[in-house]
């Protein structure tokens, strides 16, 4: 007698990003194992990145380097001016790479954090001298030659850098690795007069000994990250008279470019995964999450291979936090806008991206760098280029692993994807060996009423929806399915995956 | 006749030769008296003293007679006179206890002006070390408490342009640092203080240093008095004593020079008879005798006042 296929709806599928920690039998289908270059989108299904535009056509100045860290300068008046550096000089512009180092200032090192701060952009990196930008001034000097600064052996050549509370503040130096400068009030290049000062907390640490590495501002407080501790003063806004609010041990920050604000929080990289303080006004202290819960093992197994830089950036326009160990050329994707039951943000994974610098502009644009230049984060190719989209279910055992299971179809429903070749893949009993059915997504460019009702395409409603139904073969007791496509300048959303099985018999 | 033969006349010769012989004896009389007024004689066996001898009786009674005064706490103010140059001087001594106690406060005297001259830079330096030790521990107390309180807040390694470490900090170091000044000030205004109070002391103790010595000057002054009216006793008994001598003297002188007087008369006129003829031719013996007589008598008695005088 014939079996009645079952049918399994994977709907949404991956829509709470990867877990890596839990059991694959054990796990949830709303996880995934595997979601490169993956997002999820503005519906909660996980979807293809977006590409990168290059914008920049001279690049002249940065060689066959990478630009390994930018900043948007704005000040008062307006005035807007892209800068980065990479190289082993500054630079400016989008289009055009202009060298602005200073004359007679020799760089041997690219690891600049630059920061607005009452009209000027301050560059900063462990022992060199800071370098400011103004408008009047129009070029990139010595902060020592500005009016009034201090000598420039009293400025502190530290690698991290606060524009908070009025202040620039500063951390990170070389055999000083327990203080925190701060300047004088609104001048960012007096460090010796005014109300500038120090803090040295060398005896403040919790465990009695740690190294800062990155600096952060929140609701009055300041936030000092050791590698494995966290000290954090109230009241930074006089620092003469801020006192310690809170410490915590065993908690600390990877990198200082691993730090971003996303308005409630502060998310940073510790040796653990990712953490934000999660703050409630009342308990007056500071919880802390680990956000990076799926992935773990992941990120630790990242943070020990990693011997380049750390790069972060915050979008909340495309609701990510995006972490990129530009060693490995990895970067997760933490969608922001929601946790999973663990507390976990949703994660994705972007790789061989060639991403090794962001910025979000004022307008929202996130600017990213590599080493063809300045790109915007935009379009569905990188580059010209396409890139490959891969999502991988857990094992599914369909509710009894007990059970044989009989792959007869598969029915993807795909958002998008136009003209997409996509790769249908499946495998059982976590066996490596994949089983491919490929099919080519039709045209899917949408007409818009008004724009191209009448000429090019059939008037619809947006992006289109296609859904496949291939036949799958072999048997096991429990199922991998996979889909992968190369996008080549269309989105491409997962709106679910339909496997119909037949139950076979106990083994 | 001639005239020797006249001389050699018995009546001529015996009345002329007596009465050379008692103007002669008169004469020698007047020149005795004023040698015995000079130097004295010896009257009945006494000697009498002359004017000389008078006088230099007078010294000797006027002369100041040296005198000593002891007072009840044994000190002693003597005078002497020196009796080769005659120089007058007076001696004080003080008793032994006196004299210890007045070398004792001359002592503190002496240390109190040496200690009032010395600078006042190393016992305002002392002052200071007293004051601060004082107040240095409870310094510390709220230098440990503010660092504790700094500790407790994570401020401990807090440097400010505007107040070096943070602003307690400060405010702390400032009013240890202002109670340090008022211990200065505090200590160079006691050091002043002490400087005058040992000028003060030096100047008490070394009026009381004075004060066995005042003591016995003024125990002296009754004596002094006494001394003074003794001498004013002895200088009118001495003058008392030389009038009176002088006036037996001038008596004695008056009434030898009267007898002398008288003798020279009696010669005279001897010698006047003796060169006079008598009308009758012959010379009346009565008279002569009788002149000589009178004479004897005179000395009897001047011999006889000035025996009295001397008894």
């Amino acid at each position: 007698m014939a079996q009645e296929l079952k049918s399994i709806n994977l709907v949404a599928p991956a829509f709470k990003g990867v877990n890596t920690e839990d059991s694959p039998l054990a796990q949830d289908p709303s996880f995934a194992e595997i979601a490169d270059n993956a997002v999820i989108d503005k519906r909660g299904r996980i979807a293809a990145r977006k590409g990168h535009t290059v914008v920049t056509t001279n690049k002249t100045v940065l060689g066959s380097d990478s630009i390994r860290s930018i900043k948007e300068f704005k000040d008062n008046a307006g005035n807007t001016k892209v800068f980065s550096v990479g190289n082993n000089k500054i630079i400016s512009g989008t289009t055009t790479l202009a060298d602005e180092t200073p004359g007679s200032y020799t760089i041997t090192a690219d690891n600049w954090k630059m920061v607005n701060f009452n009209d000027k952009i301050y560059f900063f990196q462990r022992a060199y001298e800071p370098l400011v930008y103004d408008t009047t001034g129009g070029s990139v000097v010595k902060l020592s030659t500005v009016t009034g600064a201090s000598a420039a052996g009293d400025i502190p050549k530290a690698n991290e850098v606060l524009s908070a509370y009025g202040r620039l503040w500063c951390a990170d130096i070389a055999n000083e690795k327990s203080v925190v400068y701060w300047s004088d009030l609104l001048i960012g290049h007096d460090w010796t007069g005014g109300t500038s000062g120090s803090i040295d907390i060398s005896k403040v640490w919790p465990d009695g000994y740690d190294e800062i590495v990155s600096l952060a501002a929140h609701n009055g407080m300041l936030i000092i990250f050791g590698k494995h501790s966290i000290v954090a003063y109230q009241g930074a806004e006089a620092p003469a008279t801020m006192v310690l609010a809170d410490t915590v041990a065993g908690v600390g920050c990877v990198d200082r470019d691993t730090v971003q604000y996303t308005g409630t929080d502060v998310l940073f990289l510790s040796h653990t995964g990712l953490k934000s303080f999660g703050r409630t006004i009342q308990e007056k202290s500071l919880p802390i999450s680990s956000l990076s819960g799926n992935i773990t093992k992941d990120i630790i197994a990242a943070l020990q291979t990693e011997n380049n830089f750390f790069r972060s950036v915050y979008s909340p326009e495309e609701g990510f936090y995006l972490l990129t160990f530009v060693g490995q050329d990895v970067t997760y994707c933490f969608d922001v806008r929601g946790t999973t039951e663990n507390g976990s943000y949703r994660v994705t994974r972007w790789v061989s991206t060639g991403f090794t610098s962001y910025t979000r502009k004022e307008d929202g644009t996130l600017l990213i760098g590599t080493s063809k230049g300045i790109s915007e984060y935009d379009g569905y190719q990188d580059d010209g280029s396409p890139y490959r989209f891969k999502y991988y279910s857990p094992s599914l055992t369909f509710g009894d692993s007990s059970r044989i299971k009989i792959l007869k179809k598969l029915k993807p429903t795909l958002v998008g994807a136009n003209n997409a070749t996509v790769f249908l893949k499946w495998a059982y009993d976590f066996k490596s060996s994949y089983a491919t059915a490929e099919f080519t997504v039709g045209d899917q460019i949408t007409g818009f009423f008004g724009v191209s009702e009448f000429t090019a395409v059939e008037f619809t409603g947006g992006a289109l929806t296609n859904q496949k139904s291939l036949n799958a073969t072999g048997y096991g007791t429990s199922i991998v399915v996979g889909l992968e496509a190369d996008i080549d300048g269309s989105q491409l959303s997962l709106q679910e995956i339909n496997v119909m099985a037949l139950i076979g018999k106990l083994l | 006749m001639s005239l020797l033969d006249y001389l050699l006349q018995p009546e001529v010769a015996i009345p002329g030769f007596l009465g050379g012989l008692l103007t002669a004896e008169e004469y020698n009389r007047l020149s005795d008296i004023g040698e015995e007024a000079l130097v004295g004689t010896t009257v009945r066996g006494r000697e009498v003293p002359g004017a000389l001898d008078i006088a230099q009786m007078g010294l000797d009674q006027t002369q100041f007679r040296p005198f000593t005064v002891t007072t009840a706490t044994g000190g002693q103010f003597g005078t002497q006179i020196d009796p080769t140059t005659g120089q007058f001087t007076t001696t004080l001594g003080l008793s032994p206890q006196e004299q210890a106690m007045q070398q004792q406060l001359f002592g503190g005297a002496g240390q109190f002006f040496e200690q009032a001259q010395q600078p006042t830079t190393g016992r305002e330096q002392e002052i200071f070390e007293r004051l601060r030790a004082v107040q240095t521990p409870e310094e510390q107390r709220q230098r440990l408490a503010l660092e504790e309180r700094l500790a407790s807040q994570g401020r401990l390694g807090v440097q400010t342009a505007q107040f070096g470490g943070t602003p307690e900090q400060l405010a702390l170091a400032k009013a240890q640092e202002e109670a340090q000044n008022t211990a200065a000030v505090q200590a160079m205004q006691q050091a002043q203080v002490e400087q005058m109070q040992q000028a003060q002391l030096g100047q008490q103790y070394l009026g009381a240093s004075y004060l066995p010595q005042a003591q016995l000057l003024a125990a002296t002054q009754p004596s002094q008095q006494l001394a003074e009216f003794q001498s004013g006793l002895q200088q009118y008994g001495a003058g008392l004593f030389g009038e009176t001598a002088m006036s037996g003297l001038e008596q004695q002188l008056l009434m030898e020079r009267a007898r002398a007087n008288l003798l020279g008369q009696v010669g005279g006129r001897m010698l006047d008879k003796a060169f006079t003829v008598p009308e009758g031719g012959g010379s009346g013996g009565n008279i002569l005798e009788d002149i000589i007589g009178g004479a004897r008598g005179m000395f009897d008695n001047t011999r006889e006042f000035f025996g009295g005088l001397f008894d």
